[in-house]
């Protein structure tokens, strides 16, 4: 009965209290908003004592190359967190800590996201990092563009990479033997064996809307950028001569029923349609030769790589689809440690076996490429060695390939515009069209000065 | 027809009457209901046939029929995966979702007895604002809490998913209408004249004969916390905070990498809704008939 | 809406009696508060601002004040429009169709043998109980054309269909909210049911009523609230439709990013856009209340 007696002016006291608390704060969550001018300090110096960094990553099997480092670095320890990937919501989620001034040490960024969080304040430039501006040449090309913005070093350094997606093209040699047909060297070849496979009641691969970023690949490889920087502003070239080449190409064979409409991306649809023989070839990245085998078991020994299919018979050029990076936070108090991990972790021979062996990655790193993993011959596609096509694809990528700020943006407009397309509501070319308006909007959105 | 006839028999209220159609009818109805259980358990039934199957087997037999039994190899590796982990996001969900929905409920019960046997200043008025809650959808809510918990710092600790989920507007609206029904107001005035306080009459007395109607609430919390999945995907990181749901997205978002994660994220799937139905089991007994004596009356 | 007077106060109410239902509202209203009003403050104050930037390319960002300039933004998007519409068409279909199939089982449970009623009960609610991630896995194998063993019979008797083309895809996300919430739906009128006190439906069992009569006569009636309580919740529910749309997003070429409502706004605060999803959420909360608020009306006046 005591308790009863406090119970209502304690409880009075309590919603005053919370009413206060509940100013206060929305008043206080109001003020701050992101992009702390994050290259006023560009200086980096080693912090001293003992250093513990957050790094959040989905990597598969990135806590075994954690804790080597861990072991070997007694001073400076990694603490992992594995979040979901990126686009599944940690880029959200890396925004919210960003803006609570909450965010990790380092950060798993993809490639078409860098960009994006430079705009937010999100990176730290690392170019005055210890090792950092040396490492450089380590890397495969166009990955040192992507993480130096093209600049060449002049406009800071933003992440280290850690791996790629250089494009190539899987099939199955089988059906091509068995049709008597080359695998293709230019796209005009792919249409026509997309024809002769087509005779034969297959598709020769599916046209998913839920992969743009697939799309970006094959305009990539045409160079076909599709933003521009322009002095202070932007400029979206999305609609251009060589994305409507590639846009009106895979139209045409959408148009005759070439290809496969109604199978998504990584869907179980797809996978039976690969073990059936339905859908006979992939233009995918390296990472893609896991997917194949993995899901498609009954086809063993039956797939075999080739380079993509080029525009223009004779050349050598190769689209890129996915690969991340590792990113130094903005918010960190121990850059050059940060810096440090993430040199380590995406050149160390032993940290890229692990994250080759466990995670699948296809390093960025010019050493990678030589691990003995990638030089074996590959018992699931015939004993091929297929990652010597993929490290001469890793080459051939072009390396003045800019991603915009708002990607996110950018992919939606086009997954949605080409889910229409697919639809039958309007062509491929029409999506580029208003992709390029829509990404002009989302850029003024973003107050930030478009060029024309 | 055994079936039939034990049905019949249990309809004392109809002693013989119309046998004919009465039996018909009776037919009809379990007929009914037997479909209506089908339709929803069919998607069901691929879960469960899809946790026998090894991840090969997932794609390249037909999916409602079993294939090679793989369902103790799947279990292991569910169990095994990433040092346990997933044992790790049931307690957790168990925690999130049995406390949360506890306290929820309390708080429920509390606010909604307030609401009907009390008459103040406002009552329509909070009422109204309570329900308002309800029409705030959830993915407007997440990034501001976030915001909120990273000004007290709290943001990716066991409370940032924990403290919202104890917020049931839902759970105060029904808990006011069963309360308005189910304590009869003589019971009330007659515990004050024997000189009851206001909080021993709602303990010993209203919670009482509110219980049935709090198991619904309970449960539906229960529910609506163990499927959350914006919320704790905003507030954590640590992967060993993790409710099941957030667990089995992360898994499902690495698949395309990964293909064996598919298998686990059904196997997942599968022992997930174990503990759902294990709750509704053991809460089931409290909905004996009668219990909700004037339940949601007008 | 229901609600019961309180007790007529026969003697001078003492101070303690006052302050009592504060005491009992408090512990709800402190955590609702912090975690309902307060977020929901701060996204309305979002969606009064926008973003500038000042100091080029990569400069940084500030919010500047720009009153009702993001809620014309979101009313003049060509999405706006047609996702309510959307929503709103969808709502008045399936909503009335579930809550009559919930009805029919919540009725027949209700007279239906004990030990049949457990199992029936328990199936019929699992549905809710599965998390979304996995129902959409479910569904997606149940609806894909080159998988799904219901097109295969659909196809066996001759019947073309695509269950996720254009023309049948809102129906194929209705079947999947009606599937989701049928059970839970039920649930609720089961509980009014069984408060029906037994010897009304004796008493017009002895004057010669058949079931259906007891059922739709009685019963009914009595458990009316209950039924408008599950339809203001369904319409609240509908507007907020998020997780089967996205899902479907990955299968479906009908669907796009800003189907519904709700994934048009989770859509644009992914692409950075705070503000002008917070101005979505807002006018999406004031449609729900307007057309929750009108429901209620509709009901309580034909109610008399």
């Amino acid at each position: 009965m005591a308790m009863r007696a406090h119970t209502s002016p304690m409880a009075r006291r309590c919603m005053i209290g919370a009413a206060v608390v509940a100013l206060t704060a929305a008043t206080g969550c109001g003020g701050g908003d992101s992009g702390d001018d994050a290259a006023a300090d560009a200086s980096c110096k080693p912090s001293s004592g003992k250093v513990t960094l957050q790094y959040w990553s989905w990597v598969p099997g990135m806590q075994e190359a954690v804790d080597l480092w861990n072991g070997q670095n007694p001073d400076v320890q990694v603490k992992l967190k594995t979040t979901p990937a990126g686009n599944a919501g940690t880029y959200q989620n890396m925004s919210n800590a960003l803006k609570a001034d909450k965010a990790p040490d380092l950060g798993q960024i993809e490639y078409d996201s860098l960009a994006s969080f430079r705009l937010k304040g999100g990176l730290r430039d690392i170019a005055q990092c210890p090792g950092v501006s040396e490492a450089q040449e380590k890397f495969v090309d166009w990955t040192r563009s992507q993480v130096d913005f093209g600049a060449g070093g002049e406009d800071g350094i933003w992440a280290v990479p850690q791996d790629t997606g250089p494009m190539a093209m899987f099939y199955r040699k089988d059906v091509f033997d068995k049709l008597g047909i080359e695998a293709p060297t230019t796209w005009e070849e792919y249409a026509a064996a997309a024809r002769e496979v087509k005779q034969d009641g297959k598709y020769i691969t599916h046209f998913s809307q839920t992969d743009p970023n697939w799309f970006t690949g094959l305009l990539w490889q045409n160079q076909a950028t599709m933003f521009e920087r322009d002095g202070d502003a932007w400029k979206v070239t999305v609609d251009r001569p060589e994305s409507r080449q590639v846009a009106d190409y895979w139209q045409k064979l959408i148009d005759d029923e070439l290809v496969a409409t109604d199978l998504q991306g990584f869907s179980p649809a797809l996978y039976k349609a690969w073990n059936s023989g339905e859908v006979v070839t992939w233009v995918s990245a390296a990472w893609g030769y896991s997917t194949i085998r993995d899901n498609a078991k009954s086809t063993e020994g039956k797939w075999a790589v080739a380079p993509m299919p080029q525009w223009d018979a004779g050349d050598q050029r190769a689209g890129n689809w996915g690969g991340s990076t590792t990113a130094v936070l903005s918010g960190t108090e121990h850059p050059a440690e940060a810096a440090e991990f993430a040199l380590w972790l995406n050149t160390d021979p032993e940290a890229l076996e692990i994250l080759n062996r466990e995670g699948g990655l296809y390093p960025a790193a010019k050493a990678g490429l030589d691990l003995p993993a990638l030089k074996q011959p590959v018992d699931f596609y015939g004993k091929q060695k297929i990652f010597d096509v993929f490290a001469q694809a890793s080459a051939d990528v072009d390396t003045d390939f800019t991603w915009g700020p708002t990607m996110t943006d950018t992919y939606r407009f086009l997954s949605d515009g080409t889910a229409g397309a697919v639809g039958g509501e309007g062509t491929l070319g029409d999506v580029l069209k208003q992709t390029q308006s829509q990404s002009v909007d989302s850029l003024r959105k973003q107050s930030l000065d478009v060029a024309d | 027809m055994s079936f039939l006839t034990r049905t019949e028999g249990a309809h004392a209220a109809a002693p013989g009457r119309r046998p004919a159609a009465g039996r018909l009818s009776v037919a009809a109805a379990v007929a009914f209901m037997t479909l209506a259980a089908c339709y929803m358990l069919l998607p069901v039934y691929w879960l469960l046939v899809s946790a026998t199957k090894s991840q090969s087997d997932l794609v390249s037999t037909p999916g409602l029929l079993p294939a090679e039994w793989h369902l103790g190899d799947n279990l292991t590796a569910l169990f095994e995966q990433q040092d346990g982990v997933f044992g790790r996001w049931l307690l957790n969900s168990l925690l999130y979702a049995g406390v949360g929905a506890a306290i929820a409920t309390f708080l429920a019960a509390a606010a909604g007895y307030a609401l009907a046997k009390y008459t103040f200043t406002g009552r329509e008025a909070l009422f109204s604002v309570i329900l308002g809650g309800v029409l705030v959808p959830a993915t407007a809510l997440a990034l501001p809490l976030f915001l909120l918990f990273a000004e007290v710092d709290a943001t990716n600790t066991f409370w940032s998913v924990f403290l919202p989920s104890v917020v049931s507007p839902f759970g105060v609206y029904l808990s006011r209408i069963f309360a308005a029904a189910s304590v009869p107001d003589e019971v009330v005035e007659a515990a004050r004249m024997d000189g009851a306080g206001e909080l021993r009459i709602f303990c010993g007395i209203a919670l009482r004969m509110m219980s049935p109607a709090l198991v619904t609430v309970f449960l539906f919390q229960f529910v609506v916390i163990w499927n959350n999945f914006l919320l704790p995907l905003v507030m954590l990181q640590d992967d060993t905070l993790y409710p099941v749901t957030l667990g089995l997205f992360t898994w499902q978002s690495q698949t395309s990498r990964l293909p064996e994660l598919q298998t686990l994220t059904i196997v997942g799937a599968l022992v997930s809704v174990v503990p759902i139905v294990l709750t509704f089991l053991m809460l089931q007994r409290y909905w004996r008939a009668g219990l909700t004596a004037g339940a949601v009356k007008s | 809406m229901t609600s019961t007077a309180a007790p007529p106060s026969t003697r001078r109410r003492r101070p303690r009696r006052a302050l009592a239902p504060y005491a009992f509202l408090a512990p709800f209203l402190i955590p609702f508060v912090l975690f309902t009003l307060v977020p929901v403050g701060y996204a309305f104050w979002q969606s009064l601002h926008k973003t500038e930037r000042v100091g080029g390319t990569f400069g940084s960002t500030r919010p500047v004040f720009a009153g009702f300039e993001q809620y014309a933004d979101v009313v003049r998007e060509p999405f706006f429009a047609d996702s309510v519409i959307r929503v709103g068409l969808f709502a008045l279909v399936q909503i009335p169709v579930m809550l009559l199939f919930a009805l029919a089982l919540a009725l027949l449970l209700d007279s239906a043998v004990a030990r049949l009623k457990r199992f029936f009960r328990l199936v019929y609610f699992v549905p809710y109980g599965i998390p979304g991630v996995v129902a959409a896995l479910m569904w997606a194998f149940l609806y894909d054309p080159r998988l799904s063993p219901v097109v295969d019979l659909f196809r066996s008797a001759g019947v073309q269909v695509d269950l996720l083309g254009s023309d049948a895809i809102l129906f194929s996300i209705g079947n999947v909210v009606t599937w989701t919430y049928t059970g839970y739906n039920m649930l609720i009128l089961y509980a009014a049911l069984q408060a029906v006190p037994s010897d009304i439906g004796e008493a017009a069992r002895v004057d010669g009523a058949g079931n259906w009569t007891i059922a739709l006569r009685i019963k009914l009636p009595l458990i009316r609230p209950a039924l408008v309580l599950t339809g203001v919740f369904s319409i609240i529910g509908t507007f907020q439709l998020f997780t089967e749309p996205q899902v479907f997003r990955s299968i479906s070429t009908s669907v796009t990013s800003t189907y519904t409502p709700n994934l048009a706004a989770y859509s644009l605060a992914s692409g950075d856009n705070y503000s002008e999803a917070a101005a979505l959420s807002v006018l999406l909360a004031a449609v729900t209340f307007l057309l929750s608020f009108a429901f209620l009306h509709f009901t309580s006046r034909r109610q008399g």
